[in-house]
C-alpha cells in the first residue's frame, strides 16, 4: 500500500464530515466492543492468560532466532521450501519467481497484512498474473479498486448499497438488496477461481516451531480453499509471528478470536505442515514460506519492541475514541489506530507518519483490552520522544514547551506569568465566563468549543494571602 | 551473506546476543518443545457430553445420536429429508461400506469436487470446549470432503470427544506422533461478517455442519 | 502525618476553588496540610509531548519540594498518575534517584482514593440537593484505579444522587496538547461524552481532573447547554459549588 499518513489531519477532518463513514463506525463499534466485553467473561482467568500471552509473545521474541532455526528444520523435514526476504521488493520478487517457475496465471489470495505492507498484488498483477481476493471484505475493497480500513474487518467503512451497486455492475448481475444474498452470490462467483486456481498465497497467524506448522485463523473457509486447492501454496509471514509450542499457539487462540471478533473460536483454525504427502488425494504439491524481516529487526532492536507482540487482533483500533470517530483509511497506510499508530513510523520512517503517534489522547483504552499486554500509550511517547530528538516537531510547539519548562522552574516566574494570564483571561471572558475565540493554536479548541474562563485570581496568590503562606 | 544469515544475525544483535545460538539457548527452546507445557487454562468442569452438543448448536452446527455406526446412514437421510437436501456426494473410505444404498443416498467413497451437496467424515477427535471437529487430512480422510460441499457431516465417536484443544494435541502426539498435511478444527457453518458487520452463515466453506454422535 | 497538596497548574491558574476545597476536605480528615510555595508543573505536558529532559527537570523539582512530605494529595488522577506511574520511568536514567522516586510514586495520591484508602473518612462537609453523573477520568482510572471512590464519596453527600451515564470510562477527548492538536477529532469525541451526560438528564457533570471539566464544559455549553453544571468532585465533597460566592469568599478559610 502506498503511505499516506502525512496526510492525517485532512483525511481525518474529510471523515469526520462523512455521514457514511461515520454511520458504519457507530455500526461497527457498537458490535465489536460489545462482542468482545460479552465472550471474554467464558474466561474466569482472563487477565492470569492474557499475562501469560504476553509471556509467551516475549519469550517468542528473544528466542526468535533458535525458534526460526528450529521451525525451519521441521518444515523443510515435512517438504516445505523456507525462502527468506529482508525486505518488501524481496518478499513481491520471491513470489513472481515461484508463479513463474510454476507456469502460474492464476492465483487466489487469502487475506495477508503483509501482503498490504509490500505492495504485493500490485506487484503480481504488473508481472502479469490474474490475482484474486477471496475474503469477502479483500474482494469487495479490491473490486473497489480500495485499501482495506480495518485489519479483521477491511470492508467495514463500505455499506450494504455500496456493495449491492458494486456487484449489480462488475458481476453483471440484476442488483441485490439483502446481505445474505450478495454473499451468496460473492460465494457463487469466487467458486470457480477457487477450483481452478494455479496457485494460492496465504499469510500465517502464526509458526509454530515444535512442528514446522504455518497456520492460519478464518471464518469464511476461503483461506481453507487457498492452501488446498491449487497446486502451489505460498506463505508469506513476519519473523515476529513465530511462536514456540502447539499449546502456546492454543492459549493465544482463545484470546485472538475474543479479542477481535467476539467469537469464542473462530470457524476454521488450520495447521498447515509440509504439502501433499504421499498416498493424499488432496493438497498442494509444492508449498513455499517466505520469511519476512521488512523492519521487523530493527523493531526489536529498538525501545518499542514490544509492538512485535501483536497478533493482529485490532482489539486496539476497535476501542480507540480516535479510530472510532475517524475510521482505519485516515491513518493512511496498512495498520490503523493505536498500532498502526506506532508501526506505520517504525516500518515506513518516522518522518513519514508524523501525527499518528501524536493523535492520541493517551487515554490508554487500546492498552487494557490488548490481549498480549502492548504498552501502546508508552510506546507512542516514546515515538513522540524519538520526534523531539530528531527536531521534527514544529518549532513553534518546541518553543511553547520549552517557554513553559523555563518558566516552571522559576516560580516566582511562573507565579507573575500565571497572575496575568489569569486577570487577561477573565477579563476576556464574556458575561457567562466563557471565552469562545483563542487565537494560534487556541482556535482548535475554540472552533468546536467554548473555554470556561479563568477566575482573575490565581490559587497561590489566593493562598498566601487568605493562608499567610509564601506566595511566588 | 544470504537474507537467511543477514536476518538471523539481526535478529542476534537485537536481543543483546553475541556470536551463534548457544548450547544453554538451544536447550532452553528444545526443553520448552519437549515438555510443551500447557498454558493457564479456564475453567473446564463441565460434562464433556452435554457441553459439546450445547457448544455445537452455539456455532450453528445441528447435533444428532445414533447407537451405533449400522445406524449413520438412515440419520443421514432423515437429516438430508428434513433439510430438504440432494441425497447424493461422497464420503470418506471409512465409511464406503455403510449401507447407504439402503437409506435411499447416493455417497461414494472418493475424494470430494466442486460439485458434491453432501460430503461425510468421521473425525480425528471433537473438542467440547467450543464444539469443535478436528480433522486431519490424509490419504483416507480428504481435506475437500468438508471443505467443497454445501452440506458438511461428521460423524463423532462419542469417546472421541475430548475436553480442550490441549487435549487434542496430545491426542495426536500419542496416535501419529507428527503432523499431517493440515489439521483443520472446524467449529460449524462457514460464515462472515464482512458487509455491515452483520453476521451470514454460509461464507465460501459449507452452508451446513451436521454432527452425528455415535455411541460407542 | 504532614500531606503535601499539589493543586496543579490547571487548578492553580482557572480554578483555585478546586484548590482550596482540597485542602478543606484534608483538613476535615485531621490532616496538617502544607501547600510548598514554589510547586508549578509535574512535567507531564513535556513528558508526553516527548520533551524527556524538561519532563526530567520538573519531576526532579517536585521530588525535593514534597521531600519532607508523608503523602501528596491531587486533585487531578492525571497529574497523581504522572507522578506514581510514571515518574519512574522517567528517572529511571539517574538510579541514585531511585529511593526518592519509589517514595514520591509511594505516596502520591488522587484526592478521592486518598480520603477513601487512607484517610478513611465517614462524611463529607458538603451537601448537593440534586443529581449528578460522574466521569471517569482516563489516567485516575486506568493508571490509579480511581473508580468507586469517588462514588463512595458522592454517595455520603446529603441530598446527592448519582446517575450512571452509558460509558462513564469511555475518554472524553482531552489528552491534553491533543485538545489544540487536534482540535476537531478532540471536540467529536468531546460532543459524544456530553451527549452520553446528557442523556442521563442530570443537575451536574462531576469529575476529577480539571482538564476533561474544561473540555466538558467547553463543549457542553457550545452545544448549547447552559444548565448543566460541571464540577470538580473535591468542590462538590466540600460544599464548595455556590457559583455566586465571591472569589475571595471561596478559598473555605
Amino acid at each position: 500500500m502506498q503511505i499516506t499518513s502525512n496526510d492525517f489531519k485532512q483525511a481525518a477532518s474529510r471523515k469526520l464530515a462523512d455521514p457514511k463513514v461515520q454511520k458504519a463506525l457507530r455500526n461497527a463499534k457498537g458490535k465489536l466492543v460489545v462482542a468482545r466485553a460479552k465472550v471474554i467473561l467464558e474466561l474466569d482467568n482472563f487477565e492470569e492468560i492474557r499475562e501469560d500471552a504476553a509471556r509467551i509473545r516475549d519469550f517468542g521474541l528473544l528466542n526468535m532466532d533458535v525458534l526460526l532455526e528450529e521451525w525451519e528444520k521441521r518444515a523443510t523435514a515435512a517438504g516445505t521450501i523456507v525462502h527468506w526476504a529482508e525486505t518488501a521488493k524481496e518478499v513481491n520478487d520471491l513470489v513472481i519467481e515461484i508463479a513463474r517457475q510454476h507456469q502460474v496465471r492464476k492465483i487466489i489470495k487469502s487475506k495477508s497484512m503483509l501482503g498490504e505492507e509490500t505492495n504485493l498484488n500490485h506487484a503480481l498483477e504488473e508481472a502479469g498474473l490474474d490475482v484474486r481476493e477471496t475474503d469477502l471484505g479483500e474482494y469487495i475493497i479490491q473490486q473497489f479498486g480500495e485499501t482495506p480500513s480495518h485489519i479483521i474487518a477491511p470492508a467495514v467503512h463500505k455499506s450494504m448499497d455500496d456493495i449491492a451497486d458494486l456487484f449489480a455492475e462488475k458481476h453483471k448481475r440484476p442488483r441485490l438488496d439483502d446481505i445474505t444474498a450478495l454473499t451468496h452470490e460473492a460465494r457463487e462467483i469466487l467458486r470457480p477461481h477457487f477450483l481452478d486456481a494455479d496457485m494460492g498465497i496465504s499469510g500465517a497467524n502464526f509458526l509454530v516451531a515444535e512442528t514446522g506448522s504455518s497456520m492460519i485463523v478464518t471464518n469464511e473457509g476461503n483461506g481453507r480453499m487457498t492452501t488446498t486447492m491449487p497446486r502451489v501454496h505460498v506463505a508469506i509471514t513476519g519473523v515476529e509471528k513465530v511462536v514456540a509450542t502447539l499449546e502456546d499457539v492454543s492459549s493465544l487462540l482463545r484470546l485472538l478470536t475474543r479479542s477481535a471478533t467476539g467469537q469464542s473460536i473462530s470457524n476454521y483454525l488450520s495447521f498447515t505442515t509440509g504439502p501433499k504427502r504421499a498416498g493424499d488425494k488432496d493438497g498442494p504439491g509444492e508449498f513455499h514460506v517466505i520469511i519476512v524481516d521488512a523492519g521487523r529487526t530493527k523493531i526489536l532492536a529498538s525501545e518499542i519492541r514490544e509492538a512485535l507482540r501483536c497478533i493482529r487482533c485490532g482489539a486496539c483500533m476497535n476501542h480507540c475514541p480516535v479510530y472510532q470517530n475517524i475510521g482505519g483509511h485516515a491513518y493512511g497506510w496498512v495498520y490503523p489506530g493505536p498500532i498502526g499508530s506506532i508501526l506505520t513510523p517504525a516500518y515506513k520512517g518516522i518522518e513519514n507518519a508524523i501525527d499518528l503517534p501524536n493523535a492520541a489522547t493517551l487515554c490508554n483504552q487500546c492498552g487494557v483490552v490488548c490481549p498480549v499486554k502492548i504498552p501502546l500509550p508508552d510506546l507512542m511517547r516514546k515515538l513522540r520522544e524519538q520526534q523531539v530528538e530528531k527536531n521534527l516537531r514544529p518549532w513553534t510547539e518546541r518553543a511553547g514547551l520549552r517557554v513553559w519548562a523555563w518558566m516552571a522552574a522559576r516560580p516566582r516566574v511562573y507565579g507573575a506569568f500565571v497572575r496575568v494570564a489569569s486577570r487577561m483571561g477573565k477579563l476576556l471572558g464574556d458575561r457567562s465566563g466563557l471565552l469562545h475565540r483563542l487565537p494560534g493554536a487556541g482556535a482548535q479548541w475554540t472552533s468546536g468549543r467554548d473555554l470556561p474562563a479563568p477566575k482573575g485570581k490565581t490559587f497561590r496568590e489566593l493562598y498566601a494571602r487568605h493562608r499567610g503562606g509564601k506566595s511566588s | 551473506m544470504s537474507a537467511r544469515e543477514n536476518i538471523l544475525r539481526r535478529i542476534r544483535d537485537a536481543n543483546g546476543r553475541a556470536g551463534a545460538a548457544t548450547e544453554t539457548e538451544r536447550r532452553s527452546v528444545l526443553e520448552r518443545f519437549g515438555s510443551h507445557p500447557r498454558r493457564p487454562l479456564p475453567a473446564m468442569d463441565w460434562e464433556i457430553g452435554p457441553h459439546f452438543r450445547e457448544r455445537c448448536l452455539a456455532m450453528m452446527s445441528t447435533v444428532d445420536e445414533v447407537a451405533s455406526v449400522a445406524d449413520i446412514p438412515q440419520a443421514v437421510a432423515r437429516y438430508v429429508k428434513q433439510k430438504n437436501l440432494p441425497v447424493a456426494g461422497a464420503c470418506w473410505p471409512a465409511f464406503a461400506d455403510l449401507d447407504w444404498k439402503g437409506a435411499g443416498l447416493s455417497i461414494e467413497a472418493r475424494p470430494s469436487h466442486g460439485d458434491d451437496k453432501l460430503g461425510v467424515t468421521g473425525v480425528f477427535c471433537a473438542i467440547a470446549e467450543n464444539g469443535t471437529l478436528m480433522l486431519l487430512s490424509g490419504e483416507h480422510t480428504h481435506a475437500t470432503t468438508s471443505l467443497l460441499p454445501e452440506n458438511h457431516i461428521a460423524v463423532v465417536p462419542a469417546s472421541r470427544i475430548v475436553r480442550a484443544m490441549e487435549d487434542g494435541w496430545d491426542l495426536l502426539r500419542a496416535e501419529t506422533g507428527t503432523l499431517p498435511r493440515q489439521v483443520n478444527f472446524v467449529s460449524g457453518p462457514s460464515r462472515t461478517a464482512d458487509i455491515e458487520m452483520t453476521l451470514v452463515i454460509g461464507a465460501h466453506g459449507p452452508f451446513r455442519v451436521h454432527v452425528l454422535i455415535v455411541g460407542d | 502525618m504532614k500531606v503535601g497538596l499539589f493543586v496543579t497548574c490547571l487548578v492553580d491558574l482557572m480554578r483555585p476553588s478546586i484548590g482550596f476545597a482540597a485542602l478543606k476536605l484534608l483538613e476535615s480528615a485531621g490532616y496538617e496540610v502544607v501547600v510548598p510555595s514554589e510547586q508549578t508543573c509535574c512535567g507531564q505536558p513535556g513528558y508526553n509531548s516527548g520533551d524527556r529532559r524538561a519532563a526530567q527537570m520538573l519531576a526532579k523539582k517536585m521530588l525535593a519540594e514534597f521531600s519532607g512530605c508523608d503523602y501528596v494529595v491531587v486533585p487531578s488522577g492525571s497529574c497523581g498518575g504522572m507522578i506514581r506511574a510514571h515518574y519512574p520511568e522517567l528517572l529511571a536514567e539517574f538510579p541514585e534517584l531511585g529511593a526518592e522516586v519509589e517514595a514520591i510514586a509511594r505516596k502520591t495520591f488522587e484526592l478521592t482514593d486518598f480520603l477513601v484508602n487512607v484517610a478513611r473518612i465517614d462524611s463529607v462537609p458538603g451537601q448537593f440537593s440534586g443529581s449528578v453523573t460522574y466521569h471517569d477520568s482516563c489516567s485516575g482510572l486506568r493508571e490509579l484505579g480511581v473508580k468507586a471512590q469517588p462514588r463512595a464519596l458522592l454517595g455520603k453527600v446529603p441530598g446527592l444522587s448519582i446517575r450512571e451515564m452509558q460509558k462513564p470510562e469511555e475518554c472524553c477527548g482531552f489528552g491534553g496538547t491533543f485538545a489544540v492538536k487536534y482540535g476537531d477529532i478532540s471536540t467529536r469525541i468531546a460532543d459524544l461524552k456530553c451527549e452520553d451526560a446528557q442523556s442521563v438528564h442530570a443537575d451536574a457533570i462531576v469529575l476529577g481532573d480539571l482538564g476533561c471539566m474544561l473540555n466538558i464544559e467547553g463543549r457542553l455549553r457550545r452545544r448549547g447547554d447552559s444548565k448543566t453544571r460541571v464540577l470538580h468532585v473535591a468542590e462538590v465533597l466540600a460544599g464548595m459549588t455556590d457559583p455566586s460566592s465571591d472569589m475571595d469568599r471561596r478559598t473555605g478559610s
